[in-house]
């Protein structure tokens, strides 16, 4: 008995606040039913107002008596042991039916590889920033020291400053159309248009891009209802193919630092497949494998390979 | 609809026209090519009865293709093409008294469609006054709208299963600046069919006598 008083909770204290969260509630009732009987029953109309206007007070008052008393003994009953890690969860291990519900096992397991996650991915963060650093100054010289180095979120970037880094990016490539759009709000979905071999629609959330879909160029890019359609994929294999390797070039350029260059790689990137049924094989020679043209563009070299033929 | 190359093949050393088109089947199926439904492309001629001007009267070619089938396409020979509603045969019918239907030189092309990833293949059996006269390949590269850019990729195709027959590019493309085959412009597969039509109705086929 005397090791429970020592966790601090007050065994008596408990059971009078118990009470009195009985009383409370039972006040709080009674001023509803009484609410809800109205002035009914009453002989005259003054008689009448003035006496549910106090017996109306009366039952306020003991809701209110009621309310201070239990504030009163919650202040007794002292707060539970804030010793154990898992503060108020831990409590759960006291539970007798363990057998049928392992939750705090589970509990513990899912808190230890929470943990674990967390420290790792400390430790992938800072070796990624130091790898950033170290490109940044290569790359920008001087005005590295102009900009601040962890800009804020890059996700709240106005949409003006969004239309000038996509339009910038548009006058580098005669030979490719970007069309900017914005059905949803502020995000903006592009229409590229590459000679006429491929248009690309590339939706973005501020100057991230988020996904792409490749179609054809004879394909069409609008729903019946004239909305662009982000989301139907090619029905060529070829464009199927490209889609895939488009999403896996949007993992490759990444700097979240400077997310204009992104784009721009991308694009320089997505620009490589003017000469999509043009260009053989660097590797086999070949026009086509399994029917396909060489759909593969190297990241850096921008060479093209079939999707089998690259390294 | 994509770049599309009709040409003829010719029928194997020692072989009669079906054999050689079992012949190509085969080798498209070993390709892994699927087979899908079959095809008709048939051409009848019509000769203008009122000679305009002195000038020598034209052949009016009128065609039909399974694969458009509420179109009609109507060709002049080295002239003008349009392309209707099938209600156009009809309007041929009335206009009975100035293009006179050459009754033995209705021609039809049969066969096969068969599918390759991105190709679309018809290999058909080409009839005149029902005998068979020749073969017809068409393959078609449907996700590519300009022929000059996929060529070398729809020769190279081609040879996996013609071997030496593959032909040159289509005259009707090296006419047009960029090559640009106009979307949904079945024109110019049909002015293939004709050349190759033309080109078969000359040929005497050895034993074509046999039917
Ligand atoms: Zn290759």
């Amino acid at each position: 008995m005397a090791d429970v008083v020592n966790v601090g909770v007050n065994l008596e204290a408990f059971s009078h606040a118990i009470n009195g969260i009985q009383a409370l509630r039972s006040s709080v009732s009674r001023v509803f039913d009484f609410l809800k009987d109205g002035m009914k029953n009453r002989e005259n109309l003054e008689g009448r107002e003035k006496l549910f206007l106090t017996e109306f007070q009366d039952n306020l008052q003991a809701v209110n008596r009621d309310l201070n008393e239990l504030e009163r003994l919650s202040g007794l009953v002292g707060r539970p042991s804030e010793s154990h890690p898992l503060h108020n969860s831990g409590l759960l291990s006291l539970d007798p039916v363990q057998d049928k519900t392992p939750l705090y096992s589970q509990l513990l397991q899912a808190y230890k590889w929470s943990n674990k996650l967390q420290y790792h991915a400390g430790l992938a963060s800072s070796l990624l920033n130091q790898q950033s650093l170290k490109r940044s100054a290569n790359q920008m010289g001087a005005s590295a020291k102009r900009r601040p180095k962890v800009q804020p979120s890059t996700l709240v970037l106005p949409p003006q400053y969004v239309d000038d880094v996509i339009s910038r990016i548009g006058r580098m490539f005669p030979d490719m159309t970007i069309e900017l759009f914005r059905p949803n709000g502020n995000s903006a979905v592009l229409l590229v248009t590459l000679g006429k071999v491929l248009k690309a629609i590339v939706v973005m959330r501020s100057l991230f891009i988020d996904r792409t879909v490749v179609r054809g160029f004879s394909e069409n890019i609008y729903n019946e209802d004239g909305k662009l359609d982000i989301w139907t994929k090619s029905q060529y294999q070829v464009f199927q193919k490209v889609t895939d390797h488009a999403t896996t070039a949007l993992l490759h350029y990444q700097l979240p630092q400077m997310p204009d260059v992104v784009v721009r790689s991308f694009m320089t990137w997505l620009r490589s497949y003017i000469k999509l049924f043009q260009s053989p094989c660097q590797r086999c020679g070949h026009f086509l494998q399994d029917g396909l043209p060489p759909t593969w563009r190297d990241f850096r070299t921008l060479e093209a390979f079939h999707d089998t033929c690259r390294m | 609809m994509g770049v599309t190359c009709v040409c003829q093949v010719p029928v194997a050393e020692g072989k009669s026209v079906q054999q050689t088109v079992d012949l190509l089947h085969k080798k498209l199926d070993q390709l892994g090519a699927v087979k899908q439904g079959s095809f008709c492309v048939d051409c009848e001629t019509y000769h203008a009865t009122a000679n305009v001007g002195g000038q020598q009267s034209k052949l009016l070619y009128v065609m039909h293709n399974t694969e458009t089938p509420l179109s009609c396409f109507a060709l002049f020979e080295g002239g003008p093409c349009l392309k209707a509603d099938t209600n156009f045969d009809i309007l041929m019918v009335k206009l009975k008294s100035h293009f006179q239907n050459a009754k033995g030189y209705k021609v039809e092309c049969r066969g096969s469609r068969y599918r390759y990833c991105d190709f679309l293949i018809k290999v058909g059996t080409v009839t005149m006054s029902s005998s068979a006269r020749g073969i017809s390949v068409e393959v078609e590269y449907c996700p590519c709208v300009v022929p000059g850019d996929c060529w070398n990729l729809m020769k190279e195709f081609m040879q996996s299963f013609l071997s030496s027959n593959v032909p040159e590019l289509p005259s009707v493309f090296a006419t047009k600046p960029e090559g640009l085959f106009a979307p949904a412009d079945a024109i110019d597969t049909m002015t293939q069919y004709l050349e190759v039509f033309n080109k078969l109705r000359k040929l005497q086929i050895p034993g074509s006598n046999v039917r």
